[in-house]
């Protein structure tokens, strides 16, 4: 269908008093000799008919809407065909400039120029929906978190495919006597759901389990895996759960608590097994009448495991309680620094206190090993050191390691080094000097991703989301990671975070097959396209994508997943050549934007200034500081994108050539604690930028003309101050000499 | 009266465990988080060697001595604060107080000497006596405990209060008071102890 | 259960980050939703949280992703000022009764803000906790979501009212509006109605409403939010002065038999950011944290690991028995430092009650929950978020991926 492009002015909510309207419909009218109307009220009911009435006749099928910001009323503007194109005139305009200004009126008539260009270069987006899409769910992970994750995909109506490692099912938990209570009343262990899981699976007829095997080679994208098995059978699924769960500290780096000084000093494991068979007897074959668990045992440690297991402590309530109620007269003891247990998991601490477990607030500085074992406690209650002992046994409550990778495979050089994000949040202290901790072994789904084999994990080697909103953000598209591979967590959590990992890929699975991007930009149906003929096979496409969604085939050439991309343009923004673009975004168009804008004379005095915008972030916050009526510099124009990390260098060169005073670029802070959406955008934006001194000296211009501020979506009050500050500098360098050419 | 054990080395378990089921609210000393609510709430906290908290920590650890010879179960002055904002709920005053009879009971040194013991068995002997507390013979028992000159200069340091009193007839000269049936009260004494003896102490 | 739902639609109780979070994966996964919020503005308790912990990141910015799902997502409907006031049925098949109370501006709203100029009357700001006043007709806040003010009630009547309605051009001012109610035919519920604070007043030792320097970590909240009453200044209520000494208190309630006896789980590290709070905005000042355990479990070790480095943070192990009143009116926190055997009485300019959180609203009759109101529910009523127990932000939206999960089986047909 032909685009036909008609641009509406709204004058109200203050726009007719502060700018002139007419004025503005002559740019649209004039300039881009397109129809034009004006409503005292768009988004009201009679504004609304007023477009409807054209796009039903068929004169209008885009719109260009010149009212409030494109963050409200978006439903109301949601009209059949294409999604109206929106220019910012209250927010960014009348509300943070003085009415009847001429240099607010300049900004408007800006914003229009901008919109319509957007407009003119728009094309509604084509989705990919090419060949089959698979619906099946891969589950890697034959423990708990996987059983309950095949269980609940095939009861919401999935087909699944679940591969175990080990010949049986069950993972860690079928070691386990009883479980930490996590229903009401908290108060004793809870027996082991586990047993009736793996009957449950194993009578589902959806659900294929496939024992003894691992994932040799995984390839595709969501909907259209294909996943080879180490028993040579090979499968497509339209999602993967990565459920491999974890593996307990290696005890024997523990010997500074004595493990392996004494077939009486125990992991938890160990006396999880012991439990479970039902009698617990020391080495001698006695029971144990006083046992000492040590918190811990390699957790919280920075020459162990920096983090904190989570459910060590709990875990040993749970040995203890059962400990005294086999025999009440076992003394049994608790040497933990912080007693953990969070929630409703207080109850099952005043449980254990009940049964009258002892617990001892210290470090266990020493376990020696004699007519039985003594543990010396600096008992920090008592304020001296505490000879605890002679004790039967000694329990170390050792951490978990995640399963993110498999110990039993070779590791792999290749994609190391993208394997962990560009962050680490346990500082230095003193001589501890923390580097990321990847769990020693190969990978997992043996990913055939230009990025490597790895599902990326965080610095402490969980497969965990960096996001506090979004748990289930994952840097590979359809592969969720649920259990304790994804963070420490107990049976009860484990449950839980299965659940929502299944969603997740029931979602993807939904998603993929209509063309649809998923979370951040749902529903998004464009997806990079790329014309080889003008590609230089540089590969920062491939290299820079978050999402590792950009391939090279045999040739080197660039070959896009769609449904593994999240939309972002960070691929559009990397290339040197302009030759990534999506149907509605493209550098062109952005370009196109920036040259759309009137430069005023060197002799006017009216210095123009780009500030290309975070959509997520700095776009509403310049929305907020309008909404609180904060005032800012009116020689600024706004050019929201996508992601900062979609903004080319060549954008900044264009907007200096064209004769902009200089250039702002508002993004999310990169980093440790990194805010950017799409993981990396943000500070690909800040690399690249690096390089534009070099850019600014070829144009012989000064490097105060570009700045990158770090902008969050509260800045609503500090970035007209920022701006302000900026405008200012740049107006003090001069104008750029390149006006007017 | 049994006898409380004595552990032999630190964390001993069996004074803590007769604590739990011979003292008056000992079974719920095992809640204790040793958070300090009790010892901060009491008022006279810092005159205590250990506070409550701290001590109940030495229960656990069998440090029964040290327990049982603390001034922290004789200062304790009932006022209940650390009761009320125990988080753990465990009645604190009861067990301070019961831990003071249990060392009066074992014949702990400063048992014997602290002045609230003393001012006790003054207490007690008039009660059961007279049925009644007379204030003049109570506190003279209390002062002469501590010997007859420290008795005649704590008597004489007090004269002006005595002398208010009786202006004020809350104390007076004649005979003790007593109650009607003096002999029914002994019956009574005497059942209670032997209930006392035949189930152990704190039934 | 039925063999088959008669309905398919989700009703989603609860605007919050936990409501919010189930509505959308739900609804991306193809469920038609109601999500029905009693407030004027979905967003909850984390739109009023200055900053998460640990990355220091604003709430309203994954909200502001969430707002956008939802706008483009026609399969879900919002209801703002609306709460359940019956459900009968059974899974598969209810019938949810809800009732709505005025809010005197129609969806004609344009959010221009003409009411609020004519207004001349304030209120107490529920959103700042009532720690300042806004007009009689006024925007929630600036990430309101729906953007739509509201006209407060006590106005209605007056001639207030009037010159408010007649300020809005577009008509929008209802003050005729009633409480309204209408039915709804849902396959299942999602409950993710949250949390609220726990009460300080009730710590009668902590003499919250008799010390002005005695706060509680919500409106610490508030006071470090750039559109909080402060402007984002931690001032001292008494006097509007920067404090020098500061206390966190941690169990304010939480651990407590007399008063909530479960852990809230993010006391400790929401404490550890208030510190980061006062220690970025006042270098010098010193922040004392008293506690009986710190929990920070999993990778927040990390945040715990960092506060412990700075050297102006002091960590006392202790629960603070009371406070006083000092010469000056300003907070005396008392207790014993467990570690050390000291008795203390230290003085501070501004002391910071971590309340623990406690359930928001009971779950309709007949759907489990244990003896402290959480939700614990496994068919047709399903909990998601605080509602489930006390969680961080993180865990509430795990949890309402799994409720939405439940959600979509319970109404697949």
């Amino acid at each position: 269908m032909e685009k036909k492009i008609g641009a509406y002015l709204c004058s109200g909510c203050g726009i007719g008093e502060a700018l002139d309207v007419k004025a503005l419909e002559g740019v649209v009218s004039k300039e881009f000799k397109k129809p034009v109307k004006s409503h005292e009220c768009l988004c009201g009911e009679a504004g609304l008919a007023v477009i409807k009435a054209d796009m039903e006749a068929g004169d209008v099928t885009l719109p260009v809407i010149g009212a409030c910001s494109p963050r409200v009323m978006t439903d109301r503007f949601m009209l059949p065909g294409m999604t109206p194109i929106r220019a910012n005139l209250r927010e960014q305009v009348i509300w943070s400039h003085p009415a009847g200004d001429e240099d607010t009126q300049m900004m408007a008539e800006d914003n229009m120029r901008m919109m319509m260009t957007m407009a003119t270069k728009v094309n509604q987006p084509v989705p990919f929906t090419e060949g089959e899409f698979s619906t099946t769910i891969l589950v890697v992970g034959g423990g708990y978190a996987g059983l309950t994750a095949a269980s609940e995909a095939s009861k919401a109506g999935h087909d699944v495919l679940l591969v175990e490692k080990k010949a049986a099912l069950g993972g860690n938990a079928a070691g386990y006597a009883s479980i930490v209570p996590s229903k009401p009343p908290y108060h004793d262990p809870q027996p082991n759901p586990l047993p009736k899981l793996i009957e449950g699976v194993n009578a589902t007829k959806s659900i294929r389990v496939i024992t003894g095997a691992t994932v040799a080679k995984t390839s595709g994208m969501p909907g259209k895996f294909e996943v080879e098995l180490s028993d040579g059978s090979t499968h497509t699924v339209g999602a993967i759960i990565l459920a491999t769960g974890f593996r307990p500290y290696d005890a024997t780096k523990l010997s500074h608590l004595g493990y392996g000084a004494s077939p009486d000093i125990v992991t938890n494991v160990e006396m999880e097994a012991k439990l479970k068979a039902g009698k617990v007897t020391t080495k001698a074959g006695s029971s144990p009448k006083a046992v000492a668990f040590i918190q811990c045992a390699g957790s919280r440690d920075p020459n162990h495991l920096p983090y904190c297991s989570s459910v060590c402590c709990s875990v040993s309530l749970k040995q203890a309680i059962e400990l005294t109620k086999a025999d009440p007269e076992t003394m049994v003891y608790v040497i933990y620094e912080e007693m953990r247990t969070p929630g409703t998991t207080e109850e099952f601490y005043r449980s254990a206190q009940e049964a009258g477990v002892i617990f001892m607030k210290g470090k266990a500085t020493k376990v020696e090993n004699g007519s039985g074992i003594t543990v010396t406690v600096a008992d920090e209650l008592l304020q001296q050191d505490v000879p605890l002992g002679p004790l039967d046994m000694v329990v170390l409550a050792t951490g978990m390691v995640p399963n993110s990778t498999d110990p039993d495979a070779p590791a792999q050089e290749y994609g190391a080094e993208l394997l962990t994000a560009d962050i680490n949040p346990y500082p230095a202290e003193g001589d501890y000097k923390p580097e990321p901790s990847v769990p020693p072994g190969g990978p997992l789904l043996n990913l055939q991703y230009r990025q490597g084999p790895h599902l990326p994990m965080l610095a402490d080697g969980f497969s965990d989301s960096h996001y506090i909103c979004f748990p289930y953000e994952t840097r590979r598209t359809g592969i969720y990671a649920c259990g304790p591979v994804r963070r420490p967590m107990d049976m009860g959590e484990v449950h839980e975070d299965a659940m929502g990992a299944v969603l997740k890929s029931i979602q993807v699975i939904r998603n993929a097959a209509q063309g649809h991007a998923v979370h951040p930009r749902v529903g998004d149906l464009s997806y990079p396209k790329i014309n080889l003929n003008a590609c230089t096979k540089c590969r920062r496409c491939t290299v820079e994508c978050p999402f590792g969604a950009i391939d090279e085939n045999e040739k080197d050439y660039p070959v896009v997943n769609p449904t593994r991309c999240r939309r972002c343009g960070t691929c559009m923004g990397a290339c040197p050549v302009r030759t990534i673009s999506f149907d509605n975004y493209t550098v062109e168009m952005l370009s196109s934007m920036v040259k759309a804008v009137n430069i005023p004379d060197e002799d006017e005095e009216k210095p123009r200034i780009l500030v290309i915008a975070c959509e997520n972030d700095a776009y509403p916050a310049l929305d907020m500081a309008g909404i609180a009526k904060h005032q800012y510099s009116p020689f600024i124009r706004i050019l929201p994108v996508r992601c900062l990390g979609s903004m080319s260098l060549l954008l900044i060169s264009d907007a200096l050539s064209s004769g902009y005073d200089g250039v702002i670029l508002m993004g999310c802070k990169p980093g440790d604690d990194y805010q950017c959406h799409f993981v990396k955008g943000s500070a690909m934006a800040k690399e690249r930028l690096s390089k534009i001194s070099e850019t600014l000296k070829s144009m012989q211009l000064e490097v105060e003309r570009v700045t990158m501020v770090d902008a969050s979506i509260a800045d609503g009050a500090r970035l007209p101050k920022v701006i302000d500050e900026l405008v200012a500098k740049i107006d003090a360098v001069g104008p750029n000499p390149f006006k007017g050419f | 009266m049994t006898i409380s054990p004595t552990p032999k080395r630190a964390y001993d378990l069996n004074f803590a465990r007769y604590v739990y089921e011979n003292i008056d609210g000992g079974e719920r000393l095992r809640m204790c988080m040793q958070c300090g609510a009790c010892s901060g709430s009491c008022p006279i906290g810092k005159q205590m060697d250990h506070g409550p908290r701290k001590l109940f920590m030495m229960i656990r650890a069998g440090m029964k001595e040290a327990v049982l010879t603390s001034n922290t179960i004789w200062n304790c002055v009932s006022c209940y604060n650390c009761v009320v904002r125990c988080p753990r709920k465990v009645p604190i005053t009861y067990i301070l107080h019961d831990l003071a009879y249990l060392a009066v009971q074992e014949g702990y040194e400063p048992a014997k000497k602290a002045d609230n013991a003393r001012f006790a068995k003054a207490f007690w002997w008039s009660a059961a006596k007279y049925g009644r507390t007379d204030e003049r013979l109570v506190t003279g028992k209390y002062y002469f405990s501590f010997g007859i000159g420290e008795g005649i200069k704590r008597g004489l340091g007090n004269q002006a209060i005595a002398l208010n009193m009786i202006k004020t007839k809350r104390m007076h000269l004649g005979m003790p008071h007593a109650i009607k049936a003096k002999d029914e009260l002994q019956k009574i004494l005497a059942k209670a102890a032997e209930i006392q003896e035949r189930h152990g102490k704190g039934a | 259960m039925s063999d088959k739902p008669k309905s398919q639609t989700v009703l989603v109780v609860g605007g919050g980050i936990g409501g919010i979070s189930a509505a959308l994966e739900a609804a991306e996964c193809g469920s038609e939703v109601v999500l029905i919020e009693k407030a004027p503005t979905l967003g909850g308790r984390v739109a009023a949280l200055n900053r998460y912990f640990p990355k220091m990141c604003h709430p309203t910015c994954g909200l502001e992703i969430n707002y956008q799902r939802i706008k483009k997502n026609p399969r879900i409907k919002v209801f703002t000022m609306a709460e359940v006031s019956g459900i009968s049925g059974a899974a598969g098949d209810y019938t949810v009764t809800v009732t709505t109370t005025p809010r005197f501006v129609t969806p004609a709203c344009t959010a221009c803000g003409d009411c609020a100029t004519a207004a001349t009357s304030e209120v107490a700001d529920p959103f700042n906790y009532n720690l300042s006043k806004v007009k009689a007709a006024y925007l929630p806040h600036s990430m309101a979501f729906p953007m739509r003010y509201i006209v407060d009630a006590s106005v209605v009547g007056t001639p207030e009212g009037q010159a408010i309605k007649a300020a809005c051009k577009v008509g929008a001012v209802d003050l005729d509006e009633k409480s309204d109610s209408f039915t709804l035919s849902v396959g299942a519920v999602v409950w993710a109605t949250g949390w609220r604070p726990y009460d300080p007043n009730k710590l009668t030792m902590y003499r919250y409403d008799e010390i002005a320097d005695v706060i509680t970590n919500v409106e610490m909240e508030r006071l470090a939010s750039h559109d909080g009453p402060t402007h984002g200044k931690v001032l001292r209520p008494s006097n509007g002065e920067a404090p020098k000494k500061v206390a966190l208190i941690q169990c304010a309630g939480s651990r407590d038999l007399n008063h909530l006896a479960y852990c809230s789980r993010i006391c400790c590290l929401a404490s550890m950011k208030h510190a980061a709070y006062v220690r970025e905005q006042y270098p010098e000042a010193e922040v004392d944290i008293y506690y009986i355990d710190i929990r920070a479990h999993d990778k927040l070790e990390a945040f715990y690991r960092k506060a412990k480095a700075d050297q102006g943070i002091r960590w006392i192990k202790s629960k603070p028995s009371r406070i006083e009143k000092g010469p000056n009116g300003e907070p005396v926190v008392c207790g014993e430092n467990t570690l050390s055997r000291d008795v203390y009485a230290n003085a501070y300019d501004l002391v910071v009650l971590a309340t623990g959180m406690q359930a928001s609203a009971q779950p309709p009759a007949g759907a489990e929950m244990d003896e402290y109101g959480f939700v614990v529910s496994e068919e047709g009523v399903f909990g998601a978020g605080v509602a489930t127990g006390p969680l961080d932000v993180s865990m509430s939206v795990q949890s309402a991926t799994a409720a939405a999960l439940r959600a979509v089986q319970a109404v697949r047909s």
